[in-house]
């Protein structure tokens, strides 16, 4: 059952617009330090979120999220000082130690401004207290005395191992694996570090490059040491266990961060699909991990458990790059097989059934509750008694509508060759399921999951399956309509990603839905702005549009990702000032004005709903004393030039009429050809 | 005191009937399937959140933790999951509300959400193909539920990013337009769950992404009073809808739904045949009558659209939770759009102005009834020149978009640019007084008048 709570809705809307903070882009790193600012009271879900964010995100990236937490600590103050502070030293190193040394300088530098007061504040304290910065000085004068000196063995001793020498700090560690890494576009490789910062110290560079084993057992060993040559995916070996040290524990396994690397693999595994299309272990697999995701999604699970889905995740992400596009053999782990073996409904084969995951699963999820796993305690029965009847009836599906009980999941994976046996301590010790929310309602929950065809298997070469395989058995007949298809339902409910806490609006988990999401929350954002003003101004119902506009108007969604496809990076800082420069005005309410035209061409203005006014505008229009002009006529008349009609028309900011845009591109320049030439 | 309407539904399934006396705020679980079904009174406000758990009202999710003020509607709240809700009204607020608690195989919202992953099944074809989506028309009875039916697929295809094309064809309710319109517009976004169809563009923001409609004036209640002049506006919204359909690519692909006026099992079916044609539908849904699905089911079989597709009718049944909604509570209705219209709803204030008018300045036509008209002379009298007279007192009048020096069929055949509201006419000083939306003068359009929606008295003053 979906509850999340405010503070974590908050830090998850923070945590997604953290993602697209890619480059140094002031707007973007104010925005999130307004939305810090007035959501003070979530201060602690929002730090989390941010430093769970630089400590995940690709080192050439961590310097921006830095700049963010730089800025909110400068801007905001308390209570994120306090926040960040416990773990500063933390946050600050790790992102220290993966980043090159282009990235530390500017570390160093944001660093000695933190122990300065605030620029032009009144408060004299410093931004964070000597307490919080010493130890990070302290350890960075340590780095570069020890970097110094060890920098040439290290190099000689990169060589030998690697044929090649590489400066530590440089590069993306996902180069260093084994696997041909043209063999997956880049945006996707990104992701494969992430299962480096696994807790169990589990990291891609291993094949190639074993670390000292006596690294990972002493994960709290002081800073120095980790200067020490070292390949670079080492980032794992700077990260505490889930448990103790400097204090992370308090902050766990995110979810969060849990779904991204489970993104992650799912892409990892669409990207394996692609290989190998026809290769149904995959497929399988595939399935499952989604299915996985959307249980971490819907349900709020404890984190002894999280820190099991973790470590699994983590072993299995290595498999997949140990073993691309093979068919997966299961780890080998030596520990006592506490399940049975896979029943033969687990052969993963290629149908409908399969791919609904009705039949595979159920025999799954009903094998789970008879094997000798029943030692888990399993949800109060109350859920399986007040279900309702139609999933026990004959359908096909029924059993998929049975409790998606974490440990069943991990079952499953594990019988789907995902994830390695459960070892003794975890098939023995009884799992508080204090799982499925403890909502008041005893009540269905949510039915397993599929694949989904736009949001988590769109996008890919290869055509996935989509809404028309699922409904083919639908039949526009009542007997055919009447039958319950719980499988379907998820494709408006959790497949569709969380909800807007606003509108409740959902939105799908990856990049595009990610866009999407910030843009509608910078919709909302602007439009409970514009409400406070104009409820002080007074406003009326508008006339409607007539039947031309009408045909020719585009839905805008939140205004824009349809509208400036081009624009995004380019003219993100650029469109601010260039929008400013729009002219338009409200379409005159007089009737008699509303049908004047330009005293200088004798054309008529373009009526356009600007999304941005909310209301109709004149674009290209401008108003000097009781005449409207065309602006780009007005400007030809009085050579106040500099800008052309071209560029202006395509400043215009509103993607409404997309196509009519384009018309007026060419009529404004004809008209400014047809006014040069006849000067 | 008395509300039309309320208090006389028995509670199908069993259990609670919420009294508004008793406590003001309230929890209410809902299992799976379940339906939260309420009625609250003019001038009352039922504040209902969504403590835990998925709801959806006409197929809009719920925000969690959001509160909802419901006012003036008879509706419901359902759920897939089970959810809690939280309801809560000030004393003396007026409503009436149960639960239903039918299981899969008694709800109709099995079928219609079925229905709606078949559409969107039928969506992602089209898009595959570049062809047309879906154009589905919604028919059956009166109070069968067509409405919300049309709703609730409207907002699962925003839900999953499609962008249909909704269109009433029913001339007794307005969509996003006053009754006595005939409107289509793109929904792209999200409805307002605490109204019918969200709101229309005003000079201000809208917390919930306004709806663009395109309207035609018919000004009257029902089909039959002119039935020409309604086909003939049937046939104006039908290609304009097309052209919006073929030229904008996401709409296409998510097709059409059509919302009908209700159907009498005695005849009446001419207009529906011509919807079908004009629209080119493809998929009919018959809701709560055998009987007309059957005969729609004849009248079809065989047929093919304009686009050689077969026309499929699908019987469908009606949601037990449909009340009657007797003729004083949708003239209540009524006179709520019309005040909504002018001064907006609770969320947003508006402010209308109010204007004075020379008779000679205005250009007034007529809606004429011609029941029988079937020859063209009669039904190109289908609008005349009127004077303006103290009977048009207290009538909403239509703005068009055409000029005074147009001809009767073109100002005929013109959409809707707003409505104006008269208040005062005075005969000696030859003089009205209008309440407009907004503060200019009308200029030269041309105002029609109707007599649906009828007179509305107590609008100003």
């Amino acid at each position: 059952m979906t509850s999340y709570s405010e503070s974590e809705a908050v830090a998850e809307d923070f945590r997604e617009a953290l993602e697209d903070v890619n480059t140094n882009d002031r707007h973007e790193i104010s925005n999130l330090t307004l939305i810090a600012r007035e959501n003070t009271e979530h201060a602690l879900a929002i730090s989390g979120a941010l430093v769970d964010h630089i400590k995940r995100i690709a080192p050439h990236k961590k310097l921006p999220s830095l700049y963010v937490l730089d800025s909110i600590v400068k801007n905001v103050g308390t209570p994120y000082t306090l926040f960040f502070g416990r773990k500063l030293y933390h946050t600050f190193m790790d992102a220290y130690a993966m980043v090159d040394m282009g990235t530390r300088r500017k570390m160093d530098e944001m660093l000695k401004t933190w122990k300065e007061p605030v620029p032009g504040s009144i408060d004299t304290r410093p931004v964070f207290p000597p307490d919080v910065v010493r130890p990070i000085e302290n350890a960075l004068i340590k780095v570069r005395t020890t970097a110094l000196q060890q920098h040439q063995a290290h190099m000689k001793s990169q060589q030998q191992l690697l044929g090649r020498g590489r400066p530590t700090a440089q590069g993306m560690p996902y180069r260093e694996t084994p696997t041909p890494p043209g063999a997956r576009p880049p945006p996707q490789a990104h992701g494969y570090q992430l299962p480096n910062h696994s807790t169990n110290g589990m990291s891609y560079g291993q094949p190639t490059q074993p670390l000292p084993p006596n690294y990972q057992s002493h994960p709290n060993m002081p800073f120095p040491s980790r200067s020490t040559p070292q390949p670079m995916p080492s980032s794992s070996a700077f990260q505490p266990p889930p448990v103790g040290g400097y204090g992370m524990s308090q902050a766990g396994i995110s979810t969060g961060s849990l779904n991204d690397d489970i993104q992650r693999l799912i892409t990892a595994f669409k990207a394996q699909i692609a290989q190998a299309p026809h290769d149904p272990t995959i497929q399988t697999r595939l399935k499952a991990l989604v299915d996985l995701q959307t249980i971490l999604q819907t349900q709020n699970l404890p984190q002894d458990q999280l820190v099991l889905v973790k470590n699994q995740i983590s072993d299995l992400a290595v498999t997949i790059r140990a073993s691309p596009a093979q068919p997966p053999t299961p780890i080998p782990k030596a520990q006592p097989v506490a399940v049975a073996p896979p029943p033969p409904a687990a052969a993963p084969k290629v149908s409908l059934d399969s791919l609904f995951g009705s039949g595979a699963l159920a025999a799954l999820m009903a094998r789970s509750s008879s094997t000798p796993q029943v030692s888990t305690p399993q949800p109060p029965p109350a859920t399986v008694a007040t279900r309702s009847p139609p999933p026990q009836r004959a359908e096909p599906q029924k059993a998929a509508a049975a409790t998606p009980d974490p440990m069943a999941l991990m079952n499953m994976l594990r019988q789907a060759g995902m994830l390695p046996p459960p070892t003794p301590a975890v098939a023995t010790t009884p799992v508080p399921i204090s799982t499925p929310v403890p909502v008041p309602t005893p009540s269905l929950p949510f039915p397993i999951p599929l694949p989904i065809p736009g949001a988590t298997m769109g996008n890919q070469s290869r055509r996935p399956v989509t809404m028309e395989t699922f409904t083919g058995d639908i039949a526009l007949k009542a007997s055919s309509l009447k039958q319950f298809r719980p499988q379907l339902l998820p494709f408006l409910f959790e497949a569709q990603g969380p909800q807007c806490t606003q509108c409740g609006r959902r939105f799908a988990r990856d990049e595009k839905g990610k866009r999407k999401k910030t843009a509608h929350m910078d919709w909302h954002f602007k439009v409970n702005q514009r409400i406070a003003e104009a409820e002080k101004r007074g406003q009326h119902r508008s006339w409607l549009v007539d039947e031309v506009d009408w045909i020719n108007t585009r839905e805008t969604i939140d205004k824009d990702h349809a509208g400036h496809p081009g624009d995004s990076d380019a003219a993100s800082g650029g469109s601010a000032s260039k929008a400013a420069k729009v002219e338009y005005i409200p379409v005159p309410d007089d009737a008699a004005l509303a049908a004047s035209v330009c005293p200088i061409c004798q054309d008529r203005f373009e009526t356009r709903w600007l999304d941005d006014a909310q209301e109709f505008v004149w674009a290209d229009a401008m108003k000097v004393g009781e005449r409207i002009y065309h602006a780009s006529c007005h400007r030809e008349a009085t050579k106040d030039g500099g800008n052309t009609p071209m560029v202006f028309a395509r400043s215009t900011p509103e993607p409404v009429l997309g196509k009519r845009k384009a018309e007026q591109d060419e009529l404004s320049s004809v008209r400014g050809k047809m006014k040069t030439e006849f000067a | 005191m008395s509300i039309p309407g309320l208090g006389q539904i028995a509670p199908t399934a069993v259990q609670t009937t919420t009294s508004a006396a008793v406590s003001p705020t309230t929890t209410q679980s809902l299992e799976p399937f379940w339906e939260y079904r309420f009625e609250v009174a003019h001038g009352s406000t039922l504040n209902i959140k969504l403590v835990s758990g998925t709801a959806e009202k006409d197929g809009t999710e719920l925000a969690p933790s959001t509160p909802y003020a419901f006012t003036a509607t008879k509706t419901r709240i359902n759920t897939w999951h089970g959810c809690t809700l939280e309801i809560s009204s000030e004393p003396g607020a007026v409503y009436d509300a149960y639960t239903s608690e039918p299981t899969a195989d008694e709800t109709p919202m099995v079928s219609y959400v079925n229905l709606h992953f078949k559409l969107d099944g039928l969506r992602a074809t089209a898009e595959r193909t570049g062809q047309m989506g879906p154009r589905v028309l919604v028919i059956g009875p009166p109070n069968s539920g067509k409405t919300s039916l049309v709703r609730m697929l409207t907002g699962w295809a925003t839900r999953v990013g499609r962008q249909p094309l909704v269109v009433n064809a029913d001339c007794r309710e307005g969509m996003l337009a006053l009754p006595g319109t005939l409107s289509a517009a793109v929904f792209a976004t999200i409805i307002d769950p605490t109204s019918e169809w969200g709101s229309t563009p005003s000079s201000g923001p809208s917390p919930v992404p306004v709806k663009l409609p395109l309207a035609y004036y018919y000004g009257m209640a029902s089909p039959d009073d002119n039935p020409r002049f309604f086909k003939r506006l049937l046939s104006r919204l039908a290609v304009a809808s097309t052209s919006r359909l073929t030229e904008d690519p996401g709409v296409k692909t998510s097709g059409m739904l059509i919302d009908s006026g209700g159907v009498n099992a005695k005849g009446g079916y001419d207009h529906i045949a011509h919807i079908v044609a004009e629209f080119s539908v493809n998929i009919v849904l018959v809701v709560g009558s055998e009987r007309v699905g059957s005969e729609m089911q004849k009248r079809f079989a065989g047929q093919q659209t304009s686009l050689g597709e077969t026309i499929t009718v699908v019987g469908l049944d009606k949601s037990g939770g449909v009340v009657e909604r007797d003729a004083g509570f949708m003239q209540q209705v009524r006179e709520a759009a019309i005040r909504e219209y002018f001064f907006g709803s609770s969320k947003t204030t508006l402010s209308p102005f109010t204007q004075q008018m020379d008779f000679a300045a205005l250009s007034m036509w007529k809606v004429n009834q011609a029941p029988t008209a079937s020859d063209e002379d009669s039904y190109s009298e289908a609008i005349e020149k009127a004077e303006p007279s103290l009977m048009m007192q207290n009538c909403t009048l239509a703005v068009m978009y055409a000029t005074v020096h147009d001809t009767a069929e073109t100002i005929r055949d013109s959409n809707v640019m707003g409505f104006v509201y008269v208040a005062e006419v005075d005969e000696k000083r030859r003089k009205l007084k209008v309440l407009a939306p907004v503060s200019a003068r009308l200029g030269d359009r041309p105002l029609l008048w109707g007599s649906w929606p009828e007179p509305m008295v107590s609008l100003v003053g």
